[in-house]
């Protein structure tokens, strides 16, 4: 051919359409062909040539496979619009499909697949019939992928035709590319269809696993992504996929090594043989690392799908951190997954490596990357506790460096390991506080105002900081606002005095009369109210305890992550949502999952006053980990439940019907805590506690009747709590006269409720009787009430114990007003609330006492009580498996040994 | 499977469109480059590979200087489609010989033609150029490759070094060459890339090696081919290390992490004396793929220090040490140093006698340049730069600039020692004896110094 196609897009004076039209119909073959090649580039620049259709349907008979291949070209673009010419290439059509050359066939069949025109469909069956069994390969698999074409168009024709069992044949043809076509023709007919079509036998398996290893890379990962499906019937069906699909993780294309990944994960789950799985996680790092030496963009896709992998299986890339080390031209979205894969693979062994490499990275210039390696920071340290101080002398030094956006991003950061870690590093605020006029982002203020509130009784000028941000507060953001609102509540409570009332009061006008925020003005009548009504209910309520947040570096959900994961290698495994969020082809029926994903960009930054707790921040801050628009599923979990709602729903629940009070049971003892003050319970004051006697829990609670009719009818309810603790029987009191008062002991059991999160010893109660509304309140209970009579341990089984608990585990804490005037006593003392005592040792001038515990689910707790006879201050440290019931562990210790 | 395929060009314009299965909504090509050009402008940054807009997935690679874009509706795996990309534009390259906006756009009926064949209603058929010439009839147009920026990892081939013969990688799989005969000739390039991070005390922090045996041929008919690596070769990082003490070269002997090949390639004996066996199929393919963390000497030393000198003052000295043979001469090095953002100027002081250096303050990266045209093995270079600042430093200056970064192409130079030991051809006649082009080159990946 002569000449450059791009003069076909120059114009002409005269018209171009009938000087096309001339060229169109010359005698010259030439003259055509080139006229034809004028149309299509006019065609490719969007013109509309649909006009010349007749006329190029008149070039389509030859024998030049070039032109022939142009006019199919132009059939393809305008078929749709000129359906009744279209019928005119028909014959033409038909008659190609019986030609000599091979070549033509497949032209033939191909070409009519893609032109979705009724009229012309009826005419493909015959001749795609022929050509699924020609004798030329490159005609069966055009065939093959034409059958998928037409079962899109209509897919009663290709049953009734009998085209899928001709599909079915094909996949034992002995071409290996036909083969694959078919798989992937079969595949996409089973996706749209309900019912079962292509099913792989253990038949079908050999069939597949013999042509994978003959045909093309495209071909292996069709047929990869359909065994994919395939359900081994045990541990050695699934060990001979698996050793057939290994040498796959060799090939130089990353696509055929994802979907061989994808088949191992899946069938490793079924391998019962640990040195199986063992060698085969060994197998999978080389290639996996490899992949990180492709192209960016690949890279991509395979540090998305790394992520997945290390968070169910850690162990197969734990000793490959280095390779996830930032590479100075990564472009920034390889960073950010990098970054992501560092902070799961972060361990104490090589967490000094990893810091050094996030402070390199906090100095880059990269504003987005800076950030999130800071952040990156904070979340070893909340993973890692052994490291927190390491991380947060990073992370002051980094604030030395006085750049703005890293002081915002580590002040956010340390926010969340003070929650971590209460009580441990609040002697670095007075450098925070120098930053705090830097201070513009909206996030870090409200982090900086938070530690404020939450700190206020330590830090000396907590009013002065506070109220410097009061006279900006309508201008301030939400975010911020809400926090000043609590941090100054918090204030208020910890230091009652004149300045912070004052302050108060405008903050509470500020955020009820001045605002349009609904979110701000309820949560600020709400603690109007409270201050009002019972400033000490307002004290249990907003400086109560918060439940312990965890590193959030795992954050998908178990199941979720098992959906992931068997759709390893596909888009929802880079995007981290399940197929159905995004695909709207998938016959699944789609999940409701979108308004989860609603808010999930937020960070769970903004306190609910529905949740009655000061619930700051319920999960450590996160940072959306990609660039792409995926809201992350897991962020969106609330990590504290909402309990005060759900008490209604489970008293008025049918099943936990509300208990009727019988027979009356005297008890007496000391004057119990009052739960109910008669301000709030109309005259009526009821005071309880949890207590244990004889090895079982009961309630102690008691009644006075301050109002001025009898009280009969009580009933009472406890809501979900950690340990499922609920009424054993029915509360028994008598009706009450006005004036009297009535104490009994109610029985109490371990049912199947328990709430969910992070374990506290918060009862929710509910009390009603038959004159008065249905009265709630909240008690707060030690745990050495649910220390078991059965926490002896023998010094042996101590000592095992010990040993086997991983050092992670130990947990220790100071008591420095304790004093400890004589061992005995205070090995009897304990003995009476089931600590025991097991061995003792004199270390210097110090006791050191063995003791051991348990609480329900056989939850141990082996403790080592070191202090000096006489002199204040006490050190105690603790191992169990379950170290969330550490804090609660400390406060009763702390009881214990007052 | 692909609903559609399109290269756009950096300012948007449709180069090439096809749609397979007519599926996705018009105006997928403008909205994917809006996304794309207005991803994030505040920071400047990339659009990450894959992404989804209105249900419709987007997955796209940029390849000289193009957009190669598809578009699926469904849930299939985005590496295959970044490998077909990846693939797509290599075969175009083999066709036309150079990749461009200019090549592609005289050449449209030609690349239609290749993506009939190489996509069929969303699937990916073949990308073998071997196997898509039996059904192709359309001949490439050649332009004009001279001023047009190459694409490939071969390229780096034309610059300097007048023994290659500049044309080959540019020249088609297809086309005939004036005068109607083809030159029988094959190249085999041991490309390597490195990376290294040295701490600010020179230590070594991370090294890796990504290393591929890039073949292109041009022989007629086929043949056979040996192509033999050391004798030494380990595979593995565990694997026995016992060859060290047979290594004749006295270096140790070279031991990858992982290697995987090209389908075309036999391994029959691979294991036993380390000898590939393949049937090139025509067009640029690679080999073999290779990654090494095993240590190796770097070619560069690099040293950057800076110090205050005065309240609103600093000087910089960097210096880098060509640590390989004298017969080797490293071209086109690049040495970047962020500084302070709060630098206003920057004065440069060569050593004497330099020759080929230039030197430069880019104000909007607010980075130090240094280009040396090229450095002679075993030798030294030091620049030094005095910076002024617009305010007083906080006594943080090796925390606000650095690292430093390089980089540079060593040609016949690799550091891995990996070798090709020889390079045989399955002869076909007595006078059969087509040029064979072995060819080493060492290029910085990520080359960094920290301060």
């Amino acid at each position: 051919m002569s000449g450059h196609d791009s003069k076909y897009f120059s114009t002409t004076k005269k018209g171009e359409i009938p000087e096309l039209k001339e060229e169109l119909n010359s005698q010259y073959k030439d003259k055509r062909k080139d006229a034809v090649k004028k149309v299509i580039a006019a065609m490719t620049v969007g013109k509309d040539v649909s006009s010349l259709f007749t006329d190029v349907v008149n070039c389509m008979q030859t024998e030049n496979l070039e032109l022939k291949k142009l006019v199919y070209l132009y059939l393809i673009n305008y078929a749709k619009s000129q359906p009744d010419l279209a019928i005119l290439a028909v014959n033409t059509f038909v008659k190609d499909s019986q030609d000599p050359n091979p070549l033509i066939r497949a032209l033939a069949v191909r070409t009519m697949g893609c032109i979705r025109v009724d009229k012309i469909t009826e005419y493909l069956c015959d001749p795609l019939q022929r050509c699924l069994k020609d004798d030329d390969p490159y005609v069966r698999k055009t065939a093959a992928i034409c059958v998928a074409k037409l079962y899109d168009i209509n897919a009663e024709l290709v049953e009734d035709r009998g085209f899928l069992e001709a599909l079915k044949d094909l996949i034992s043809d002995n071409n290996p590319m036909v083969v694959a076509n078919a798989v992937a023709a079969l595949a996409e007919i089973q996706d749209s269809s309900a019912r079962p079509i292509f099913e792989i036998t253990s038949h079908t398996l050999t069939k597949l696993l013999t042509a994978l290893n003959e045909c093309t890379e495209w071909g292996q990962v069709f047929i990869l992504d359909s065994l994919s499906r395939y359900k081994a019937t045990d541990a050695r069906d699934a060990e001979n996929i698996v050793e057939r699909i290994t040498p796959r993780l060799q090939h130089a294309n990353c696509a055929v090594v994802l979907s061989a990944v994808k088949i191992i994960l899946l069938q490793m789950e079924l391998i019962t043989s640990t040195d199986v799985v063992r060698n085969l996680c060994k197998k999978m790092a080389p290639p996996l690392v490899t992949l990180l030496s492709a192209e960016p963009e690949i890279q991509y896709v395979a540090l998305r799908n790394i992520n997945l992998i290390v968070q169910k299986r850690p162990t197969i890339l734990a000793h490959e951190i280095k390779v996830f080390f930032c590479k100075y031209n990564d472009p920034i979205y390889v960073k950010m997954e990098k970054l992501e894969i560092m902070i799961k693979l972060a361990s104490d062994r090589n967490i000094d490596q990893v810091l050094l490499e996030f402070k390199e990275y906090a100095t880059e210039v990269d504003v987005d990357f800076v950030r999130k390696a800071v952040r990156a920071i904070g979340r070893c340290a909340i993973k890692l506790e052994r490291a927190a101080e390491r991380c947060i002398s990073v992370l002051l030094e980094l604030i030395k460096i006085k750049v703005n956006y890293v002081v915002q991003e580590a002040i956010i950061v340390i926010k969340d390991i003070f929650r971590r870690y209460p009580n441990t590093y609040e002697s670095i605020i007075a450098t925070l506080c120098e930053s705090l006029d830097t201070l513009d982002e909206p996030e870090a203020k409200a982090s900086m105002i938070w530690i404020i509130g939450e700190y206020a009784e330590r830090i000396d000028n907590a009013d002065e900081l506070l109220e410097s941000f009061l006279d900006t507060f309508p201008e301030e953001p939400a975010l911020v606002q809400l926090q000043l609102l609590t941090a100054t509540v918090k204030l208020f409570l910890k230091k009652p005095t004149e300045g912070p009332q004052q302050m108060i009061q405008a903050v509470l006008n500020n955020a009820t009369v001045e605002t349009d925020n609904p979110d701000l003005r309820d949560r600020a009548y709400i603690y109007w109210r409270l201050l009002s009504t019972d400033p000490e209910a307002a004290k249990d309520v907003v400086l109560a305890e918060k439940p312990v947040i965890s590193d959030d570096s795992n954050q998908l959900d178990s199941s979720l992550l098992d959906e992931l994961l068997a759709n390893i290698s596909t888009l929802s495994s880079v995007y981290h949502k399940p197929p159905e969020a995004f695909v709207s082809r998938v016959k699944a029926a789609p999940r409701a999952d979108d308004e989860e994903f609603a808010d999930a960009g937020e960070t769970g930054y903004s306190e609910s006053p529905s949740q009655g707790v000061d619930g700051a921040s319920p999960s450590s801050s996160t940072g959306t980990s990609s660039n792409v628009p995926v809201k992350q599923p897991a962020a969106a979990a609330p990590a504290v439940p909402a309990p005060i709602p759900d008490l209604l729903g489970d008293l008025m629940g049918l099943d936990n019907a509300l208990v009727p009070v019988d027979e009356p049971t005297a008890s007496s003892g000391p004057p119990l805590p009052v739960v109910l003050p008669p301000t709030t319970g109309q005259g009526l004051q009821i005071s309880a506690q949890l207590v244990r006697r004889d090895g079982q829990i009961y309630y102690d609670i008691s009644f006075e009747n301050g109002t001025q009719s009898v009280l009969d009818g009580f009933m009472i309810q406890f809501n979900k709590n950690t340990f499922g603790l609920a009424a054993g029987g029915p509360l028994q009191v008598p009706p009450l006269q006005p004036g009297a008062s009535s104490r009994t002991l109610l029985a109490m059991v371990f049912s199947q409720n328990v709430s969910p999160g992070a374990p506290n010893l918060l009862l929710q109660v509910a009390v009603k009787n038959n004159q008065q509304p249905v009265w709630y309140f909240s008690d707060k209970g030690s745990l050495h009430v649910f220390f078991g009579e059965d926490g002896k341990m023998e010094r042996t089984s101590f000592l095992e114990a010990w040993k086997s608990l991983p050092d992670d585990n130990e947990f220790s804490k100071e008591y420095p007003n304790s004093v400890i005037s004589s061992i005995d006593a205070t090995i009897e003392h304990l003995a009476a609330s089931n600590v025991f005592f097991i061995a003792k040792r004199r270390n210097a001038n110090m006791d050191v006492l063995y003791l051991s515990a348990k609480i329900p689910r056989g939850i141990p707790f082996l403790i080592e009580l070191t202090a000096a006879v006489g002199a204040p201050g006490a050190k105690c440290a603790v191992k169990t498996p379950n170290r969330e019931f550490v804090p609660l562990f400390f406060e009763a210790m702390e009881s214990l040994i007052k | 499977m692909i609903s559609q395929f399109f290269v756009l060009s950096q300012r948007g314009d449709h180069i090439v469109f096809r749609d397979y299965r007519g599926e996705v909504p018009k105006g997928s090509a403008e909205i994917f480059f809006r996304k794309v050009k207005f991803w994030n402008e505040d920071e400047a940054e990339e659009a990450p590979p894959v992404f989804n807009i209105d249900g419709v997935n987007y997955v796209h690679v940029k390849v000289a200087g193009l957009f190669f874009v598809v578009t699926t509706m469904v849930n299939i795996s985005p590496s295959l489609l970044l490998e077909l990309l990846q693939r797509i534009a290599r075969v175009t390259k083999d066709y036309l010989g150079v990749l461009n906006e200019d090549s592609l756009r005289k050449n449209f009926i030609l690349v239609y033609e290749l993506l009939d064949e190489v996509i069929d209603f969303g699937y990916p058929q073949t990308t073998s150029t071997e196997a898509l010439k039996s059904y192709i009839f359309n001949e490439p147009i050649m332009v004009d490759a001279g001023r047009l920026p190459p694409l490939g990892p071969a390229a780096m081939f034309m610059q300097g070094t007048k023994r290659m013969p500049g044309t080959a990688v540019t020249k088609s799989v297809v086309a005939n060459e004036p005068g109607g005969k083809k030159r029988e000739e094959i190249f085999v390039d041991i490309i390597e890339k490195i990376s290294v991070t040295f701490s600010s005390s020179g230590y070594i922090l991370t090294s890796e090696i990504d290393g591929t045996i890039q073949m292109k041929s041009y022989l007629s008919g086929n043949p056979e081919i040996r192509l033999a690596l050391n004798e030494d070769l380990g595979i593995g990082k565990n694997s026995s290390s016992t060859h060290d003490y047979r290594s004749s070269s006295g270096g140790g002997s070279v031991v990858l992490d992982d290697c995987n090949f090209h389908e075309s390639v036999q391994l029959d004996s691979f294991d036993i004396d380390r000898t590939l066996h393949l049937i090139p199929p025509d067009g640029e393919f690679p080999v073999m793929n290779y990654r090494m963390t095993q240590e190796f000497k770097p070619p560069f030393r690099v040293t950057a220090l800076i110090e205050e000198a005065g309240p609103s003052r600093a000087e910089v000295l960097l210096k880098i040490r060509a640590d390989f043979p004298a017969n080797v001469t490293a071209n086109t090095i690049t040495v970047q140093m962020p500084v302070p953002s709060y630098t206003m100027r920057a004065s440069f002081e060569l050593e004497a006698g330099a020759v080929g250096q230039t030197t430069d303050f880019k104000e909007g990266t607010r980075r130090l340049e240094w280009n040396l045209k090229k450095i002679v093995g075993g030798s030294e270079h030091t620049l030094r730069a005095k910076l002024t600042f617009s305010q007083e430093t906080h006594g943080n200056l090796t925390k606000e600039a650095g690292p430093v970064n390089m980089n540079f192409t060593i040609p016949m130079y690799n550091a891995s020692k990996l070798q090709v030991r020889y390079l045989q051809i399955a002869k076909k006649s007595k006078t059969y004896n087509p040029y064979r082009w072995v060819r080493y080159v060492t290029q910085a990946n990520s080359y960094v110094a920290r301060l």
